[in-house]
């Protein structure tokens, strides 16, 4: 066999292998699976932020048509909900985790309390009306408060999130600054809204249990119910074939997926679990509000002396989630002297969890803003000050970065975007009545890689499939692992079937922090490799198909695993970027538009660009509703999310995209993988909010220190 | 009386004998035919997720239009051919429109993409429409279909392909065929299924409706169903008794009556926006905005008075105007002052068995000069924060009567009557001359602060508008006061195909 053109499908705009599924209606998710006898259920909520169930009157709702079961804690079963040895990446270090009706006890408004379960979905709906519930309310905790703010657990900082962290000396380097800025920054609570609800039905057999979930990590699904219920992980099995968004939501095994398998349970009947677009507000975390504040130090050359950046978040009073969003003020930039502090706020609300780009977007934010404060503190422009003070190497770990092309997306956007011909001066671009403002930031997202495991089969009709437990939420899973085994197989796109989403394939990290391209790719493409071995040792010669047949063979396959190795404790890793914003602002009506925006991106190699680009274009739009629209209406008095709905919080629609830039700075990294790519989801909403917000300040003169900035920030002067 | 609903799927004629007064299209598609290539995603006629085409024969062709399934109910469906993503590929492979989703990458985790395909799909069956159409009018035909991982420019690219070309399918060459059938099912027969406790009926006359409605005061009327739809699926409000408008003959009329414009109770604002951008091209600015396409294609100007809502887009501008309400009951007819008909926050001077017929809209007399609104934080598929409607009659350059109305100052659209008087005699350039006027505003409102605007934003934004208006009266440039939301206005008339 001739050994493969080497990239003849690697780094082409191939279309999506799963686009005409998609556009014509028959690809399925995981609320769509019918198995015979199906039933519905619909989980009542909470209504107190805190307190106990006095009483839970059900009779109305069990004789109700159509009605099979109400459970709440009266009459779930008891579950053993085991300790894991390890918990994995996805979940807080510290607390416990929500248990489902084991008590009668409310943690936070709208946690569930109880299903009714019914032939039909109406049904089950009309019934978990009429379920009376009766509390005894205690006193909630729903405010903010940073003053309650507290550092994080052992276990907590542990896992990279520490109370304290920096290098040198961080109050020296603010004394001996010539300039310094001390700013202070709020982030909004915001809520992942995947256009798809999250889902699962849950189908006992004897004691095996399948489970059709939207899921971003269907085997960890399998591990975490086992725990929950104490049984068997080989009796478990997830699907998932297609995920309809989920930026983060998805990650963890959340309560509904328990609460659909005791609703089987108890029923005798497969249940379906469909979470309204209301009840997602509180069942499946959301990025928390963030109160932070950074203070900057510099020498009259513009070169940094001291990053000093603080964080507050918000957090549940049962589990501790936390965020990374202190490490961009660790690596961003060459400063001698960094130090941080992370608290953490208890509050009467659902856990937060993970949302693109978790903590460093949050963190980026703050810092970037701050950044263009120094600037003009110092005088300087912005992009020159952030060349300035380039970190040549990760000064948080001391490594050398494994690829690094960060001067090259300053240079190729600005030159992109027309940079040279902003003025210095705030306010002093206009076009006609508006104000006109330029803006700019950096975005860094760590690279990193995790094992995985892969199977490639090849058959004797010359087609082949490959398998492994990943997921694809959108971006392109199922096409750019097809294009990197067709080029290791030599074989065009349409004669791979990529398999996933189900957790009996072999195994694979979670589909989540852009780690999945290097991670299922690096596996897929050993695979190939394997069964390309197997393949040469047969005798004949000719294609695939003719090699099989000549060995009386209707298939021959191999696995591999591929991991990360020492690389990992010599070289740090991480995607790069630089975004460009010009706004325009009406101050008689508080009216802002953002004009364009351009971004350039080192992510390595690009597997296939036209899936790249549409990436990017989706993340900076999600950047740009951060700085504009998206923000939970909390009101502390019920505990509770006031714009539960796609109404009233607010998404960008598609009269809102500019004009939209996106470039790739040539890169490749060969040390991370030997695709030499470095993932490519997280970096697209990092930078754009600060760069909007910085664009405001331009247009303005005023500097907006909270996101999302709203006409009523911008109104008169 | 005929006791089922019937209509057109996948090319056979469906009849339905028995099914709930409110369930929805899409439970029916989803969960009865278990076809379930219309998502659902927001249940509340929001993200778009469960858009699907639906079909009428209007002036000797079919019409398609883009709707949003989870809040219309199977009912009103009588007589019109329900299109979905299921069903527009051929023989000979995909849909214009999904080729070129899929060529342009315009879907990634696919969960909106059926209800982008079938908004564009409504697009492509429109004839009159440009090759490929402007950007400005592809962002109206997704204003109701929210994306979170494409950034929407991926699809602007793929509807520029597919619409590059006059529509051509088999949907056009079957036209003539569902054209004929669409004519059968639209007999002249009353609707009435289910039983006195419980039905949902489809009366056929403006009598049949009003004998029905006196028998069954208690019944919900529905039109668009847009708003009461959300009752069903968000409020779980139990309505048991359905008295839908659609098939009413004449209810939908458009009638020019030389110093006014008729619009009926069940006009649809999509149906609507020609004739009130034609008193003044604002009004079509504003009603472009109103929803999205797909709540226009479905939601009524009579529905938007009959609710009441304090922020309903419509009422300021027609209480502006002048407009007339027009309300009929079995026993008598009798016509409202718009203004008056508003009394409290939800509470509308309508009498039990009384229901909207229609509004008359005058036009705009020698020496008026008339501007419209709309303040949102989004652009499209907002609600307003405070939407103000401005009608000054002038005379030797100056104003001789104002009539000023605001939504969302106020538990009611109220005029501002406290500005209107200190505006009597004032140049309307004349900026010194204002502050009078400007300063009634705390007259006039008290608004609240809640988590659309702050109380504070909502008056500052409403002087300014109120300033915006003057200006434009005395002759300055209009292009940016259509600079609205956020992001710059849309070239008048950019909302019809062309």
């Amino acid at each position: 066999m001739n050994a493969p053109a080497l990239s003849a499908v690697i780094g082409q705009p191939v279309s999506r292998v799963d686009g005409p599924a998609k556009v014509t209606g028959t690809a399925r998710y995981a609320a769509e699976f019918v198995p015979d006898g199906l039933a519905y259920a619909s989980v009542v909520s909470a209504t107190i932020p805190r307190g106990r169930i006095r009483a839970l009157d059900t009779s109305a709702a069990e004789g109700m048509p159509g009605v099979l079961a109400v459970v709440s804690h009266r009459n779930a079963p008891k579950l053993p909900y085991l300790e894991r040895d390890q918990r994995p990446p996805v979940d807080p270090k510290s607390g416990d985790q929500l248990r489902m009706f084991q008590d009668d006890k409310v943690l936070f408004n709208g946690q569930p309390v109880a299903v009714v379960i019914a032939d039909s979905q109406q049904e089950a709906d009309a019934a978990a009306r009429c379920i009376g519930i009766a509390y005894d309310e205690t006193e909630p905790t729903t405010t903010f408060d940073p003053g309650r703010g507290r550092p994080p657990s052992e276990e907590t900082a542990k896992g990279g999130r520490p109370g304290a962290a920096g290098r040198g000396d961080g109050a020296a380097g603010l004394a001996e600054a010539a300039t310094t800025v001390d700013v202070t920054y709020v982030q909004a609570r915001e809520h992942h809204n995947a256009i798809e609800p999250h889902a699962t039905i849950a189908q006992w057999d004897g004691d095996s249990l399948t489970l059709y979930d939207k899921s971003q990590w269907v085997q960890n699904v399998v591990v975490e119910i086992a725990h929950v219920f104490g049984i068997e992980a080989g009796k478990i099995r997830v699907i998932s074939p297609f995920v309809g968004g989920a930026f983060g939501s998805a990650l963890r095994t959340w309560p509904h997926v328990t609460i659909a398998a005791i609703a089987a349970k108890m029923t005798g009947r497969p249940v379906r679990v469909e979470l309204s677009r209301r009840q997602l507000y509180h069942s499946v975390g959301f990025r928390p509000h963030t109160l932070q504040r950074v203070r900057l130090g510099a020498a009259p050359d513009g070169r940094l002396t001291a990053i000093l950046q603080d964080a507050a978040a918000q957090v549940a009073t049962y589990e501790e989630y936390a965020e990374t969003t202190l490490q961009p003020a660790e690596t961003t930039y060459s400063c001698p002297n960094v130090a941080t502090a992370y608290r953490l706020v208890e509050m009467d609300t659902n856990s937060p969890c993970p949302m693109r780009g978790p903590g460093i977007v949050t963190g980026l934010y703050a810092l970037e803003a701050a950044m263009d404060e120094l600037a003009v503190a110092l005088n300087v422009d912005p992009v020159a000050l952030r060349l300035k003070n380039h970190a040549d190497i990760n000064e948080k770990t001391g490594l050398p970065w494994s690829s690094k092309a960060l001067k090259a997306c300053y240079e190729t956007a600005a030159e992109r975007f027309g940079w040279a011909d902003r003025i210095a001066a705030p306010r002093s671009m206009r076009i006609g009545t508006d104000l006109v403002g330029y803006g700019m930031a950096t975005a860094i997202y760590h690279a990193d890689r995790a094992p995985a495991e892969a199977e490639v089969i090849l058959f004797a009709n010359g087609t082949a499939v490959v398998r492994t437990a990943a997921s694809d939420m959108g971006p392109g899973t199922y096409t750019s692992i097809t294009q990197i085994a067709a080029d290791e197989l030599g074989l065009p796109v349409e004669a791979i079937r990529f398999e996933l989403g189900d957790s009996t394939l072999p195994m694979a990290p979670v589909h989540g922090g852009s780690i999945t391209l290097v991670s299922v790719g690096s596996a897929v493409a050993e695979a190939c490799a394997a069964v390309r071995q197997k393949l040469e040792a047969l005798t004949g010669e000719g294609s695939i198909a003719e090699r099989l047949r000549a060995n009386g063979l209707d298939r021959l396959a191999a696995s591999a695993k591929a991991s990360p190795g020492e690389e990992t404790k010599r070289y740090a890793s991480s995607a790069f970027g630089a975004v460009f914003v010009e706004v325009r602002v009406d101050e008689g009506l508080g009216t802002l538009r953002v004009k364009r925006m351009t971004g350039a991106y080192d992510v390595g190699r690009v597997i296939n660009p036209k899936i790249a680009r549409s990436q990017c274009i989706g993340g900076m739009m999600g950047g740009l509703g951060m700085a504009l629209m998206e923000a939970a209406e909390w009101d502390p008095r019920f505990g509770k999310v006031m714009n539960a709905n796609l109404a009233e919080y607010l998404v960008p629609v598609c009269a809102d995209t500019p004009a939209l830039d996106v470039t790739f700075v040539p890169s490749e990294d060969t040390v991370l993988n030997p695709l030499g790519a470095k993932g490519l989801a997280e970096i697209a909403i990092c930078g754009v909010a600060p760069a909007i917000a910085n664009a405001v300040f331009h247009a303005t003169g005023r500097r907006q220190r909270h996101i999302p900035i709203r006409p009523e920030d911008l109104i008169g002067t | 009386m005929r006791d089922s609903v019937r209509f057109i799927r996948q090319g056979r004629v469906v009849e339905l004998k028995s099914f709930g007064p409110t369930e929805t299209l899409l439970d029916h598609l989803r969960l009865t035919e278990r076809a379930c290539g219309t998502k659902e995603g927001c249940n509340e006629g929001d993200c778009g997720a469960c858009t699907v085409a639906v079909g009428t024969h209007e002036d000797g062709k079919v019409v398609y239009r883009p709707v949003n399934a989870c809040i219309l109910f199977v009912g009103q469906l009588d007589g019109k051919e329900i299109v979905t993503v299921e069903d527009i590929a051929g023989s000979g492979g995909l849909h214009p429109v999904q080729q070129a989703m899929v060529d342009h990458h315009g879907s990634q985790c696919g969960f909106c993409t059926p209800g982008i395909v079938m908004s564009l799909f409504a697009l492509y069956q429109d004839a009159g429409r440009a090759t490929p159409p402007p950007r400005a009018v592809i962002d109206e035909w997704l204003s109701g279909n929210l994306c979170r991982c494409t950034g929407y420019r991926p699809i602007v690219e793929a509807a520029r392909t597919a619409l590059s070309a006059p529509p051509d399918d088999m949907f056009t060459r079957s036209a003539e065929a569902t054209g004929g059938v669409l004519q059968f099912l639209a007999d002249a027969e009353d609707v009435f299924v289910g039983t006195d406790q419980r039905f949902f009926a489809a009366p056929r006359s403006v009598e049949a409706l009003a004998a029905l409605y006196e028998r069954h005061p208690d019944a919900t009327l529905v039109a668009g169903a847009t708003d009461v739809g959300l009752w069903i699926t968000k409020q779980f409000r139990p309505v048991e008794k359905v008295i839908h408008l659609g098939r009413v003959d004449g209810l939908d009329r458009i009638e020019d009556v030389g110093p006014a414009v008729i619009i009926g109770a069940t006009a649809t604002y999509e149906a609507a926006t020609d004739a009130l951008a034609g008193i003044d091209p604002d009004i079509g600015a504003v009603v472009r905005r109103i929803g999205s396409r797909q709540v226009r294609a479905s939601g009524t100007i009579g529905g938007n008075i009959a609710n009441g809502s304090p922020i309903g887009d419509t009422p300021p501008m027609l209480i502006a105007l002048g407009a007339t309400l027009e309300l009929v009951s079995a026993k008598a007819n009798r016509a409202v002052p718009l203004e008056d008909f508003f009394i409290a926050y939800g509470r509308q001077d309508r009498q039990p068995g009384e229901f909207v017929a229609g509004v008359l809209v005058p036009k705009l007399k020698a020496g008026q000069v008339f501007r419209a609104y709309k303040i949102s934080k989004r652009f499209d598929q907002d609600i307003s924060a405070v939407m103000g409607a401005f009608l000054f009659t002038l005379a030797d350059g100056v104003i001789t009567e104002a009539r000023i109305a605001f939504g969302g100052l106020a538990g009611t659209p109220k005029r501002a009557a406290a500005v209107e008087a200190r505006l009597i005699g004032v140049a309307p350039g004349s900026a010194a001359a204002w502050s009078p006027a400007m300063e009634a505003f705390a007259e006039d409102f008290q608004p609240l602060t809640d988590m659309r605007a702050s109380a504070h934003y909502r008056l500052e934004t409403a002087r300014a508008l109120l300033g915006k208006a003057l200006l434009e009266t005395a002759g300055a440039p209009t292009t940016r006061t259509r600079v609205i939301g956020q992001r710059e206005a849309r070239q008048e008339g950019a909302h019809v195909g062309a």
